[in-house]
């Protein structure tokens, strides 16, 4: 510790002494963290809206399902009514129940909706009116009409397409027929009440909510659901929450009558868009730093270069070589934390005070555009992390730590009586 | 020279070469010196330009390895120290003084003369008492705070003179330390 001081010391002065060099290295590093905090936020702030807006489309963060529901569809593969009260015992446990935003019942299966223009195939979803008005964006998507209400019976919340298809309007009546419970083929009439459109194609043209309780009777399912969909608070405490589920349904899982599936399970392909644009993101920030780093090591070259008499009267002092590679370390580690930290701080509050209320794209990005099958939000809000702030300290003190090691390295070689001479 | 008289000395070389390689040509700066100085004792090089002084004063400093023969300094073999071994020598028992730019320019006065005793690790007060004391000396009492750009010549080579024998070392090598000063600074 004592041979450390004067060493931080020194290196400090030195710092001060060439302030022009230390300013402009500064300044390529600090204009790196404040990108590196602008894009990450906003980064994670899309992925996080990507990932709302899609388990809110589909089944949820998390989903307690029958295993082979989700690859099959089939209303076979469904969560019996003991197996439901097990997960809905569950989700009121603590360390489970505040974490949970909305949970969403769900009864759904595949079958064909027809009218007198023609029939096409369909993916019906008997929901809790109530329960799915909070869980779900597709009750916002109205066109015309209105969602489906608790009183509601024979009504059917319909989108664009499939409403064009068949040739129907408001209060048109059409039949849906699919497979029941028990293995019978079987038809039920509904009226339309409401139309809804997404936008997405695959959804306008497919997807009808009927209410839960006529989905129950006329699949005669009794309590049984296929998918209990739920919504939690951050996307980022998935998997803490499905370990916590899997644990309490650890009796249900076992004998194979549940299964708890994470919207990364769910949603593969949304899951590799989002970890294809976090490893764009690091490339990008990998070239960028990369850039800097290659400037921090000329200057801190040039330096070791300008200052080798210093160098060998450090060592002819009693410094080993190795201590006078330290000190340049130390100048270079000092120099870029000071200035990953300015940065990341700059960063920081550029973000928040500009965009805290979310960065509008609307004006390149259309409204319409789906990704997935989910609608992007123009608008996107910078999600602050604490993990992401140590992760750009970490990487700027890595870059810094990299970018000081060559000159390091050339002054531990510095040949000390070649260094003394003295011209006359 | 048999061993007892290597460890007694305070220097000791035994046909020391250095032979530098400039462009395809051989430099014998030193040519077989032997000589040895005891405890002690004074003694002046004096040698036209370029006649290996300066290279001598290096290769018993251990700031350059010779070519062949032998180096002692306190009785201990200088040509096989590990750089790490040779730098320990001389914070602990060598002091140098070079022709000029001989101070940190970063440093203060006082922070450039105490700078080997902050090496060693030795304690604020010590310190302080050390250097005050030849800081009186030598005449440079009340510029302790100043930085080398501040300071004259002749008073850069006196902080220079402090920081080579502040920690009391068994040997001070100085290379024409007066090379650089006018007559009255010398003195």
């Amino acid at each position: 510790m004592t041979r450390t001081l004067p060493m931080v010391r020194l290196a400090l002065r030195n710092l001060r002494r060439q302030a022009r060099r230390s300013i402009l290295t500064a300044a390529a590093m600090i204009l790196g963290g404040t990108l590196l905090m602008i894009s990450l936020p906003l980064g994670d702030g899309t992925h996080e809206d990507w990932i709302e807006s899609a388990v809110r489309m589909g089944d949820g963060h998390l989903s307690i399902q029958a295993p082979g529901y989700h690859a099959s569809r089939k209303i076979e593969e469904r969560l019996s009514a003991p197996a439901r009260a097990a997960a809905e015992g569950a989700l009121s446990r603590p360390g489970i129940a505040e974490y949970i935003v909305d949970a969403a019942p769900r009864l759904a299966t595949g079958g064909l909706a027809s009218s007198p223009t023609g029939a096409r195939p369909a993916m019906i979803v008997g929901v809790d009116p109530v329960a799915e008005a909070r869980f779900s964006i597709l009750d916002e998507k109205i066109a015309e009409g209105r969602y489906l209400e608790p009183d509601d019976r024979l009504a059917a919340y319909v989108g664009a397409g499939l409403v064009e298809g068949l040739d129907l309007r408001l209060g048109s009546r059409f039949v849906l027929t699919a497979q029941d419970a028990d293995g019978e083929i079987a038809g039920q009439l509904v009226r339309v009440v409401g139309i809804y459109r997404t936008g997405i194609p695959e959804v306008d043209q497919a997807m009808i909510h009927i209410p839960l309780g006529t989905a129950s009777s006329w699949l005669s399912a009794g309590d049984d659901v296929t998918t209990i969909a739920l919504a939690i608070d951050q996307s980022r405490r998935v998997p803490r929450l499905a370990r916590a589920l899997r644990s309490d349904l650890a009796d249900a899982i076992d004998d194979g009558s549940a299964t708890v599936l994470t919207w990364r399970q769910a949603m593969p392909e949304l899951d590799a868009a989002v970890k294809i644009d976090d490893f764009g993101n690091y490339i990008w920030q990998l070239i960028m730093f990369g850039i800097i780093a290659m400037g921090i090591v000329n200057t801190v070259l040039m330096s070791v270069m300008y200052r080798k008499r210093e160098f060998g009267l450090l060592q002819a002092l009693g410094l080993t070589p190795r201590q006078t590679g330290s000190l340049v370390m130390i100048e270079g580690l000092i120099l870029t934390t000071l200035s990953g930290i300015i940065g990341i701080s700059l960063g920081l509050f550029i973000t928040w005070f500009f965009w805290r209320d979310g960065l509008d794209f609307s004006a390149i990005w259309d409204e319409e555009w789906t990704f997935s099958g989910v609608v992007m939000d123009p608008i996107v809000f910078p999600m602050f992390r604490v993990a992401r702030i140590v992760q750009g300290l970490v990487f700027i003190f890595l870059i810094g730590s990299l970018a000081s090691l060559y000159p390091a390295y050339r002054a531990t070689r510095i040949d000390v009586a070649e260094a003394m001479k003295f011209d006359r | 020279m048999n061993d007892r008289d290597r460890n007694t000395a305070a220097v000791r070389t035994e046909q020391v070469w250095k032979i530098f390689e400039q462009e395809a040509e051989e430099v014998q700066a030193v040519r077989g010196v032997t000589l040895t100085i005891e405890p002690g004792e004074f003694i002046a090089m004096a040698g036209p330009s370029g006649s290996g002084k300066t290279t001598l004063l290096n290769l018993i400093g251990g700031l350059t390895r010779p070519t062949r023969g032998g180096v002692w300094v306190d009785g201990r073999d200088v040509t096989a120290m590990s750089n790490r071994a040779l730098a320990r020598l001389r914070l602990e028992r060598i002091g140098f003084i070079f022709q000029a730019y001989n101070l940190l320019p970063v440093l203060t006065a006082l922070e450039n003369a105490e700078f080997p005793l902050l090496l060693q690790g030795v304690n604020g007060g010590e310190r302080q008492r050390r250097v005050s004391e030849l800081f009186e000396r030598t005449g440079l009492a009340g510029l302790e705070d100043r930085r080398p750009g501040k300071l004259s010549g002749g008073q850069q080579q006196r902080v220079a003179v402090i920081r080579a024998v502040v920690s009391a070392p068994a040997l001070v090598l100085a290379d024409e330390p007066t090379a650089n000063l006018d007559s009255a600074a010398s003195d």
